[in-house]
């Protein structure tokens, strides 16, 4: 069977026919994340599917749904064309039809089957059809979606299935069986005569109880083995899980600690940069930014009314002292150089006056004033008024003749307040203007810091989910997990490997001793002729049996080289320049096989790499194609979804031109050979690598203009590379 | 008995503003009308009592140097019920502190920007009362021009004043000229 053409027909993001044409070597679908190849897989796994009428709504184009106006209809169809003894086609189909704006219905499922001869097409049910030409034995061996399912042999049934459909095994079956038929009744019946047999019954009676009881030893200690193997293996594969993720594990400790450092510094700028503004207007006087001209504009009117006042009264003192002729009253006004405004009466305040006299210094101009010296006589006078003021101002209730010119002393406090609003206050005012600016650009450095910081954070998410990715079947819990677990895993493994050996030998032992009771028996002389006769025809029978186990053992551990040879062909050439080491397929003891790695001094190894583990299953694949196509003399082809996820950037390159170069029908689903442009992000194939394949290449890739969030914009494209 | 200052007889009074912005600016930004028990309920407010906003609009036409007298309609016009002397004293908001300070500075602008004979004022002439009136007339005719400022900007975009640096850009608006200093010479002390 070759395929030659697959038509893929608004079957989900395959909007309309897309047709691949394939060769009958390689041919090669590259595709990025979510470009479609895995939706191309599964539309031939749809395909093939012969079990149930799938017409699910998820399998149709959402953007060809969007387009459909109500009464329309439209067809989902898979098909592929093929080689087996002439041409051949087989097609599943089905109808959808919009029935109203948010419903769409699904009917006329079809699955055909057509004998291509010439221009005449034979129909035939899809199903029968597909079972004739690719049956399900022979799918398991060609379809393979991920790496995980590489593995054939990963379930306890697989070897015989395999030798079943690909030897001559299983004829040997029936005839095991019936010559164990022959050989059990044949024993039952010398037991029989035995036991009646005067000379030997004692003996005979005495063997057969110990035979019956070894047998059950035996069959006791073969079942102890099988559990412990069991366990074995299990706790292997733990193992080979946790080992295998060490790395990753470490790796995602370390970023869970990026994280949560980074998240600290978040809710660290954060804090900063969520600002009231409103409450700063207020709370941090914001809202006087401007103020300073407002305050110029009060001091100087403060400062001129206090002025404009203390002249007026002034010349009323001056008045009243000419028209009372208190001529000692004017001698005690202070008298001003060119004849200025005094400073109001109560500054400098009583307290620092005094001081200054005390200390005959103005502390105003900082010159000495000695006792008896102008300027101190300036400071006694000055004193002297204000100590007049107050006591006028106690007194100015009796005296109400001598009612002064101002009653009220408002200007006063708003020449006060003047005093009071200068220096420090007025300071604090002009400043804010700055204050502002500084912390708004502290908060737009902290904006930027935080958009950096929320960018590494994402990154560092991002890190996380390719790592959950990369470490496949692994969740975070898993990867949180304390390799400790290792130790205890080693250590029950090996406990149950010692009992296994301890078992082991015991079966060997009671096998030795059953066959030397089998022996035994088999020689007891008993005295009646007939009796003679029933043991010779059961030696007869039982080495008959005995011949037919053998073959049919035979048979499989020849099956079992033969694979093994063919796949370390293949793996010698899938690892042309790199250890490869040699494939061993070991019978186990549930009778399955598994498949493993030995250096060539005979070494079992252990862990090998991904990319080994790989190119070893891929190499068994190859192998059980070729026995299949020697057993059925048809060439069936392979198909993988992403085979080589886990391999090297270099493994890769090398591992398709060796596939390009095997003499097999190869379908290969991949990103691989796509080059990522690190500034822009966007892939494109490369060319240089892929020039050097003989290969047919399609690269599928979503159409360009589709919405992040609407699947009816979604449409995969295909292309022909080559 | 010392005599109680122009400040603080100022401060005991309850200035008025125009009703019509009770809805669309007091109610809309502040706790206004609100009981005490449920101010903390409502984080979404820009700001706290209603006297906030009012201080607000009062800088934009101070700023502005913009007066907008209020309707003679007495039925149209309302005050705090909440004397200036207490405005900026307590603030129940979590993350706020009080401002007491702020008050002496909208004196200071109103004294500033009134036109008063102050000498009169101190002579008797004319009373306390009529001069503490027309400093109030200032503050509300100020606070008028401002309340019409930011109900003129929502009418293009009701939710102009919820962008948060919006009020504050109001502000960055205004000049920062330096102070000229063009003072009287100092007065001398000799």
């Amino acid at each position: 069977m070759i395929l030659k053409s697959i038509n893929i027909k608004n079957f989900r993001s395959y909007y309309n026919e897309n047709l691949f044409e394939l060769s009958d070597g390689l041919t090669l679908i590259i595709g990025g994340n979510g470009d479609g190849k895995t939706t191309f897989f599964e539309a031939l796994e749809w395909l093939f599917n012969t079990s149930t009428e799938d017409i699910k709504e998820s399998n149709i184009s959402a953007k060809r749904k969007s387009e459909l106006e109500i009464g329309e209809n439209e067809e989902v169809l898979v098909s592929v064309k093929f080689e087996h003894n002439g041409e051949k086609e087989i097609e599943k189909s089905f109808t959808f039809e919009r029935v109203s704006a948010d419903k769409v219905q699904c009917r006329d499922f079809n699955f055909i089957g057509y004998e291509i001869s010439g221009s005449e097409r034979l129909s035939r049910k899809g199903r029968n059809f597909l079972e004739e030409y690719f049956d399900a034995a022979i799918r398991k061996y060609c379809l393979f979606k991920g790496e995980s399912t590489l593995n054939v042999f990963d379930n306890p049934t697989a070897l015989k299935k395999l030798v079943d459909t690909f030897s001559g095994v299983k004829q040997f079956d029936d005839l095991v069986e019936l010559t164990t038929d022959f050989e059990r009744k044949s024993l039952s019946a010398v037991t029989k005569e035995m036991s009646n047999d005067k000379k030997c019954k004692l003996k005979a009676n005495e063997l057969n109880s110990r035979i019956t009881a070894v047998s059950s030893e035996i069959h006791n200690l073969k079942k102890d083995i099988k559990t412990q193997d069991a366990a074995i293996h299990s706790y292997a594969a733990k193992l080979e899980i946790l080992e295998r993720n060490q790395e990753a594990s470490e790796q995602y400790q370390d970023i869970k600690n990026r994280i949560k450092t980074l998240s600290d510094k978040r809710s660290k700028m954060r804090s900063y940069t969520v600002v009231d503004y409103n409450a700063m207007l207020l709370d941090d006087n914001w809202i006087l930014r401007s103020f300073p001209q407002i305050l110029n504009e009060y001091q100087h009117k403060a400062a001129a009314i206090s002025k404009e006042k203390r002249k007026l009264d002034k010349q009323e003192t001056e008045r009243r002292a000419q028209e009372k002729g208190e001529q000692e009253v004017l001698i005690k006004i202070q008298k001003l150089a060119n004849d200025a405004v005094p400073m109001p009466w109560n500054l400098p305040d009583k307290e620092t006056m005094e001081d200054m006299l005390k200390d005959k210094v103005c502390k105003v101009c900082g010159r000495e004033a000695p006792e008896g010296s102008e300027a101190y006589e300036f400071m006694r006078d000055k004193l002297n008024e204000y100590l007049r003021h107050i006591q006028e101002s106690t007194k100015s209730d009796t005296k109400k003749e001598n009612k002064p010119l101002f009653s009220n002393s408002f200007i006063e406090e708003l020449h006060n307040r003047q005093i009071k609003m200068s220096g420090e206050d007025e300071q604090r005012i002009t400043r804010i203007a700055t204050d502002i600016a500084d912390q708004l650009s502290f908060i737009q450095e902290r904006k930027n810091d935080l958009i950096k910081i929320e960018k590494e954070l994402q990154e560092a998410e991002d890190e996380k989910s390719r790592l959950l990715i990369q470490s496949s079947g692994l969740t975070e819990d898993m990867l949180d997990k304390d390799f400790n677990d290792i130790k205890g895993y080693f250590e029950q493994q090996k406990r149950a490997e010692i009992r296994v050996s301890d078992l082991t030998r015991k079966l060997e032992h009671k096998i030795a001793e059953k066959k030397e009771l089998d022996e035994e028996y088999t020689k007891l002389e008993p005295e009646n002729i007939s009796v003679k006769m029933y043991q010779r025809v059961h030696t007869a029978l039982l080495e008959i049996m005995k011949a037919f186990i053998n073959a049919k053992e035979k048979n499989v551990s020849e099956f079992l080289r033969l694979l093994e040879d063919n796949a370390n062909v293949y793996l010698g050439k899938l690892n042309e320049n790199d250890f490869h080491g040699v494939i061993r397929l070991k019978k186990t003891a549930e009778g399955s096989a598994r498949i493993e790695l030995y250096s060539a001094d005979g070494s079992y190894v252990h862990n090998p790499s991904d990319s080994q583990k790989t190119t070893m299953y891929m190499s068994v694949l190859f192998a059980i194609s070729d026995i299949t196509t020697l057993k059925r003399e048809q060439d069936y082809p392979l198909l993988f979804d992403a085979p080589t996820s886990n391999m090297g950037g270099f493994k890769e390159n090398s591992f398709y031109n060796v596939i390009d170069k095997i003499n097999k029908q190869c379908i290969i689903v991949t990103k691989d050979l796509l080059v990522e442009d690190k500034t822009t992000g966007i892939c494109s194939l490369d060319d240089n690598q892929i020039n050097q394949l003989t290969c047919s290449v399609y690269r599928i890739s979503k159409a360009a203009n589709f919405s992040k969030t609407g699947l009816s914009t979604i449409q995969t494209t295909t292309k022909k590379i080559k | 008995m010392a005599a109680e200052s122009l400040y603080d007889i100022w401060a005991k009074r309850n200035p008025e503003w125009e009703v019509r912005y009770e809805d669309n600016i007091l109610r809309t930004f502040c706790d206004y009308g609100k009981g005490n028990t449920s101010m903390r309920e409502d984080r979404a407010k820009l700001f706290g009592a209603g006297y906030e906003v009012y201080i607000v609009a009062f800088f934009i036409g101070l700023y502005y140097n913009q007066r907008k007298p209020l309707t003679t309609d007495n039925q149209k016009r309302k005050g705090f019920g909440w004397a200036i002397e207490n405005w900026g004293d307590i603030e129940r908001r979590a993350g706020r502190k009080p401002y007491p300070k702020l008050r002496e500075y909208i004196f200071t602008a109103l004294i500033a920007k009134t036109d008063i004979d102050f000498i009169a004022l101190d002579k008797g002439e004319i009373t306390v009362r009529k001069t503490v009136d027309m400093l109030i007339q200032t503050m509300e005719e100020y606070a008028n021009w401002g309340f019409n400022f930011i109900a003129d900007k929502m009418i293009d975009n009701p939710n102009y004043f919820y962008s948060e640096t919006a009020f504050l850009e109001v502000f960055l608006s205004f000049n920062v000229a330096d102070v000229i200093n063009d003072e009287d010479e100092p007065e001398t002390l000799d």
